[in-house]
């Protein structure tokens, strides 16, 4: 904004300022964001990835029913997770082919607490024998608490990136007063001027989402950046159980009394559920004591088909099987937070909202990654010695390169890491993150080390390598190839598949645009003449 | 299949919309429409809008309605969107020249 306050001693205008405003709130943690934005987009598909990177889990072709396998998990929990406090099971649904289950590892020390955890194959009850991976659930985690920090440091950060975001929000509303004349607008081979027209449509087009998603965001974890008015209405640990109960379908454990009482049928416990809400509409079982006679056993409702996240369960006692509550609504204040919470995950989607969300969400990424760009795009016009420029310029520059390109390389990568690491690696879960972040700084060191130019065109063909050759790589290292998800029917795998090469396409296209602008002298002339007039119109990205 | 129609009505709707648009007008067609065409788009436009929105509402309830009708309207104007853009990108290749940009 250096030359356009040049340009106009007077007082500057509330678009003006509200303009650089968005130039700084959108780049300061702009690469933050456009990492929050790309993994927080891949996250809708979340249990799809985890299917895919476990691909020793058989597809399930139709879903089995809930209450059978629930009580063989149970069976199975017994002895496996046998003298444990509690347990709980998500049950297989249109999207898990699997049963994810957690227990309290009984320890002689009071004050710790361990769990185990482990998935479990639906049809016989044992445990699965997959790759240990972290699967679709490293990008989710990413996603709002990063890596290799205390989990609370990142929560705090992707707190900071969202406000950040609403800020940028608000003020590129502001700054874009051409919003509903330009709707439509594009105008091709004019330099800044198409950058600024994709990034006002990315924005525009997605508003109502990008401004949902960046304020339920916060609200997932308002818990944790707003406490004070919790702790002041919460003082005793009896209270703060009862906002817990209300928060989550977690029951609270009394205490054992000590008598072995075998747990009374699972299975009938999850008929009652089924009939209530569907036949596939459960989501999980949880247990409290299972085995003593003071056993609760909670079953709630599945996420499908309502947008809240609020808890509706249905409580038993564990050795009568008999039902002691259904909890089906919760307060406003926290029916509110549920609706936000359900809002942001959109696990309630049907298949055509989840590609809606996705869609929508990779425009948001979109936006970012063409305002970061634009950052580069404007001042690069203005650069005294365009050959040399400053280094505040070339640091936003190749950060640019790394967190964009080198993103999709890196998270690319970490997919090829789930194929290539071997099975009986110590710890292989960490190790394909460190390989996903390996890459990620081998690209942040060869944005540093090329031209800038280059490092683009280069990064940009090495994502859509990969991207193009992760089905290849799947068919040599699975049992599962393209031609035989195909013929399974198995969707899944085959729409990974074909968003690898829709992504590898994408890429390359944006490879051969980026390598041809190296050409184009002209639009450059064309933008030197047109730049007074865009600072002067106040819309400056 | 809620879906589908709504989706082909938020299309439409957005490309009459579009069409309601000087700009738009004079890009693709030319010239401007006379007003009570532009305004019977701008109406139409509208009118597909708001019976997605309707359709969806009542096919989904409120809650799932509204996240739908957002999610469709975002794709669709997006579309359209690239639509015209690739439309004047390959009349300008087919004349080899790009149209003079417009004083605003």
């Amino acid at each position: 904004m250096t030359a356009a306050d040049d340009d106009l001693p007077a007082p500057r205008g509330i678009r003006q300022s509200m303009a650089s405003l968005h130039t700084w709130a959108g780049l300061l943690l702009g690469w933050i964001l456009y990492a929050m934005f790309l993994t927080g987009t891949v996250s809708y598909f979340k249990d799809e990835l985890s299917q895919w990177m476990r691909p020793e889990l058989r597809r399930l072709a139709q879903i089995p029913d809930q209450a059978v396998v629930a009580q063989r998990i149970a069976d199975e929990l017994g002895k496996v997770a046998a003298g444990t406090s509690r347990w709980s099971m998500r049950l297989p649904d249109a999207r898990n082919n699997s049963v994810a289950a957690f227990w309290l590892t009984p320890t002689r020390d009071a004050g710790q607490r361990a769990f185990g955890d482990a998935y479990f194959d639906p049809a016989t009850g044992r445990k699965v024998a997959s790759r240990d991976t972290l699967g679709g659930d490293f990008f989710y985690r990413f996603h709002f608490q990063f890596h290799y920090m205390p989990v609370v440091w990142g929560r705090w950060l992707a707190g900071a990136a969202a406000m950040f975001m609403l800020v940028a929000i608000v003020s590129g509303v502001i700054t874009h007063k051409k919003i509903f004349v330009d709707f439509f607008t594009f105008r091709w081979r004019k330099g800044q001027r198409s950058w600024l027209d994709a990034h006002n449509a990315l924005s525009v087009f997605g508003l109502p989402f990008h401004f949902m998603i960046t304020y339920t965001g916060l609200v997932t974890l308002m818990a944790l950046y707003m406490p004070w008015g919790e702790r002041v209405a919460f003082k005793t640990p009896a209270e703060r159980q009862q906002l817990a109960a209300e928060l989550s379908g977690f029951i609270q454990p009394g205490r054992p009394s000590g008598q072995k009482v075998p747990l009374a049928s699972v299975a009938d416990m999850v008929r009652q559920a089924q009939e209530r809400w569907g036949q596939d509409n459960v989501g999980r079982v949880n247990a409290v004591h299972p085995g003593d006679a003071a056993a609760r056993v909670a079953v709630t409702r599945g996420e499908v088909g309502r947008v809240s996240l609020s808890p509706q369960y249905m409580e038993f006692d564990g050795t009568t099987g008999k039902l002691l509550t259904v909890r089906e609504s919760v307060g406003a204040a926290a029916e509110t937070r549920g609706v936000l919470y359900a809002l942001h995950l959109g696990r309630f989607s049907d298949l055509e909202t989840r590609w809606l969300y996705f869609l929508v969400s990779f425009m948001g990424t979109a936006m970012v990654g063409t305002g970061l760009v634009m950052w580069t795009v404007k001042r690069r016009q203005k650069l005294p010695d365009p050959d040399h420029p400053h280094f505040g310029f070339r640091l936003v520059e190749r950060l640019n390169i790394a967190s964009i390109a080198g993103l999709s390389v890196a998270m690319t990568a970490f997919l090829w890491a789930n194929r290539l690491l071997p099975h009986a690696l110590e710890n292989r879960a960490d190790w394909e993150i460190h390989a996903f972040f390996i890459v990620w700084l081998l690209t942040l060191l060869h944005a540093l080390l090329r031209p800038a130019k280059s490092a683009w065109i280069e990064q940009l063909w090495a994502a859509s390598a990969l991207l193009f050759l992760l089905p290849v790589l799947n068919t040599l290292t699975t049992q599962r190839p393209f031609w035989h998800s195909l013929s399974e029917a198995d969707w899944v795998f085959v729409g990974m598949d074909i968003m690898c090469w829709a992504l590898a396409l994408l890429h390359a296209v944006l490879a051969i645009r980026t390598a041809r602008q190296r050409a184009g002298g002209r639009s450059r002339r064309d933008i030197d003449r047109r730049a007074p007039n865009i600072i002067a119109s106040g819309e400056v990205g | 299949m809620s879906h589908l129609l709504a989706f082909m009505l938020c299309l439409a709707g957005f490309a009459a919309l579009a069409f309601a648009m000087r700009r738009h007008q004079r890009d693709v067609l030319g010239g401007p429409l006379p007003p009570p065409k532009t305004y019977a788009l701008r109406v139409a436009g509208g009118a597909a809008l708001l019976s997605a929105l309707g359709i969806l509402v009542t096919q989904q309830g409120w809650s799932l309605g509204l996240v739908s009708f957002s999610g469709h309207a975002s794709i669709t104007a997006g579309i359209v969107y690239c639509a015209l853009a690739g439309y004047m990108r390959i009349r300008a290749g087919a004349l080899g020249v790009y149209p003079p940009e417009r004083k605003t």
